[in-house]
């Protein structure tokens, strides 16, 4: 009989040690994956939201800040409006190398004249776009043309009908972005054309006008020269044009990343405190069941096992625990918040994206390691100190 | 024997969760409800999803307790694979057969359907182990 088949025989005869171990190494590993999965989602959803809008400096109305902000990662509707004229005035700062105007709007809530839930709509330029322009090069070569759009991982055409309608007017999606994780997934965008159009027919056909005010743009969007530094940019928008706000690329989104810092903080003090009471756990199920398997142990020491080979059956069985407790664990956690990411989201109020399936497996993999480590080590002082016993003291006593 | 016991006891559990919560998880708990143009209003399909799930949690039930009480292999074996079947029912209840409502906001669609699913493979995992392990059992003859 070799040394793994040993330690698994003698785990299926202390039902309770092995439950208690296996429930520890469980909820360890499921919490630990969980915290990573979350953490690790909201600074990718928050790092591709940046590279989404592909600009060094967004320049918003005075105030709108997070209002802009929060329309963009969260979906919180918003009409934040400027003149359209602030667009030359900042395209003409030294350093800026290009610009592009967007104006946010938002579909009507349970409205007949509208067959999609409440979502934000980005008009935008498309001869000046920078935003779109990689994933229209690559999959709409020609463009969009008046009355189509293409929208987030999220949007996508009712059931039934050949084309989403918004306050009354028919808009043909021709595509689908890659996820972000942020409401980006849920916005649709079309050309300013396309929103006046809509205006217009929205006046006759919805329940609600689409009104904006003639002329208006929501956020600029700011690339700078290579070699020129953004904050010295940024400085001169505030100089140069009044009214605005610039928010430098690094800054974008500062609420959100205070709040995942909080948010780590927290549930790293949780994963701590679970870590600590489980190991200790465990050590002390372990001291438990060495004590009453002295005779067992003074046993086989009778029979020529080792103090070397006692220790490894010890150890064997505490690793056999750890990984199956460890690996249905993170099964679960995976599984658990890959279906429960829109409450999640909604929960913490950060956006969240799950990590690609390689990505996956090795933080599965990572997880059942350290659970492994975890156990073994909690484990290895009492099998430590039952090995060292001496065959004859151990039966006797 | 042990395995198979502590599995019963957890189907129970997995048929209460699975019969009670999409009752306050649907659409119609929260006062929603789709109005025609006659002024009538139905029940959006979450909620029949949800009622499908309440029909299903009694036969999972009476599966977990006959398990906990059977003591025959065969009888075991029958039992875990209803259990396997009804677990993917459970599932298939509120993804393919009727659904929930579309929008990833509402209730039904962020709670209720992943529950259910996680609770369908949950089901499906236990049973499974349950067929396993009354494969290892030896009867003692009469």
């Amino acid at each position: 009989m070799n040394l793994s088949r040993l330690a698994w025989r003698n785990i299926s005869g202390s039902s309770f040690r092995s439950a208690v171990v296996f429930l520890c190494a469980l909820v360890v590993a499921g919490l630990a994956l969980s915290t990573v999965l979350i953490v690790r989602g909201a600074r990718d959803s928050l790092r591709l939201a940046m590279d989404r809008l592909g600009a060094d400096i967004i320049v918003v109305p005075q105030g709108s800040e997070s209002k802009v902000e929060s329309a963009l990662l969260m979906g919180v509707p918003t009409s934040v409006w400027m003149s359209g004229d602030r667009e030359a005035k900042v395209a003409a700062i030294p350093g800026v190398a290009a610009v592009s105007p967007q104006l946010y709007l938002s579909s009507l809530k349970d409205a007949a004249c509208c067959s999609v839930p409440e979502m934000l709509m980005v008009a935008y330029d498309p001869q000046t776009d920078f935003t779109l322009r990689p994933w229209m090069q690559k999959n709409l070569p020609g463009g969009l043309k008046l009355g189509e759009a293409v929208g987030g991982t999220y949007v996508f055409t009712p059931e039934g009908e050949q084309n989403i309608k918004l306050f009354g007017y028919f808009v043909t999606l021709k595509g689908n972005l890659e996820p972000t994780g942020t409401n980006l997934d849920r916005t649709m965008f079309f050309t300013f054309d396309t929103a006046r159009d809509m205006a217009r027919i929205s006046r006759t056909m919805a329940e609600k006008p689409l009104e904006y005010l003639p002329n208006s743009i929501s956020a600029v969007l700011v690339k700078v020269t290579p070699g020129a530094n953004v904050h010295d940019v940024a400085v001169q928008i505030v100089k140069d044009v009044p009214g605005v706000t610039p928010i430098e690329s690094p800054n974008l989104f500062l609420a959100f990343r205070k709040q995942i810092s909080g948010l780590l903080g927290a549930m790293l003090a949780i994963l701590a405190i679970t870590t600590v009471l489980s190991l200790v756990l465990v050590g002390l199920v372990f001291s438990m069941a060495a004590n009453e398997r002295r005779r067992e142990m003074g046993v086989l020491r009778a029979l020529g096992g080792t103090r070397n080979f006692v220790f490894r059956i010890l150890l064997s069985e505490a690793a056999l625990l750890a990984l199956a407790g460890a690996v249905p664990g993170l099964l679960l956690a995976a599984f658990s918040v890959y279906l429960f990411r829109s409450l999640i989201v909604r929960s913490i109020g950060v956006p969240f994206l799950y990590p690609s399936p390689l990505a996956l497996l090795a933080l599965i993999a990572g997880g059942a390691i350290l659970a492994l480590i975890g156990v073994t080590l909690a484990a290895s002082l009492p099998a430590y100190r039952i090995s060292r016993l001496d065959a004859a003291v151990a039966m006797r006593e | 024997m042990t395995v198979v016991k502590v599995a019963a006891v957890l189907m129970v559990v997995l048929a209460l969760v699975i019969g009670i919560v999409p009752q306050f998880t649907d659409c119609q708990s929260q006062g929603r409800a789709l109005e025609l143009p006659t002024g009538k209003t139905v029940a959006m399909k979450c909620h029949w999803s949800a009622t499908a799930e309440l029909a299903l949690a009694i036969p999972i039930a009476a599966v977990g307790v006959l398990l906990g009480f059977s003591r025959r292999k065969e009888s075991m074996r029958n039992l875990s694979i209803l259990g396997i079947v009804l677990g993917a029912v459970t599932i298939l209840v509120p993804t393919v057969l009727i659904g929930v409502c579309a929008s990833a906001d509402m209730l039904c669609n962020s709670v209720m359907r992943p529950l259910l699913i996680l609770m369908g493979v949950l089901l499906v995992v236990i049973s499974v182990v349950t067929l396993l392990a009354s494969n290892r059992i030896t009867e003692q003859p009469a």
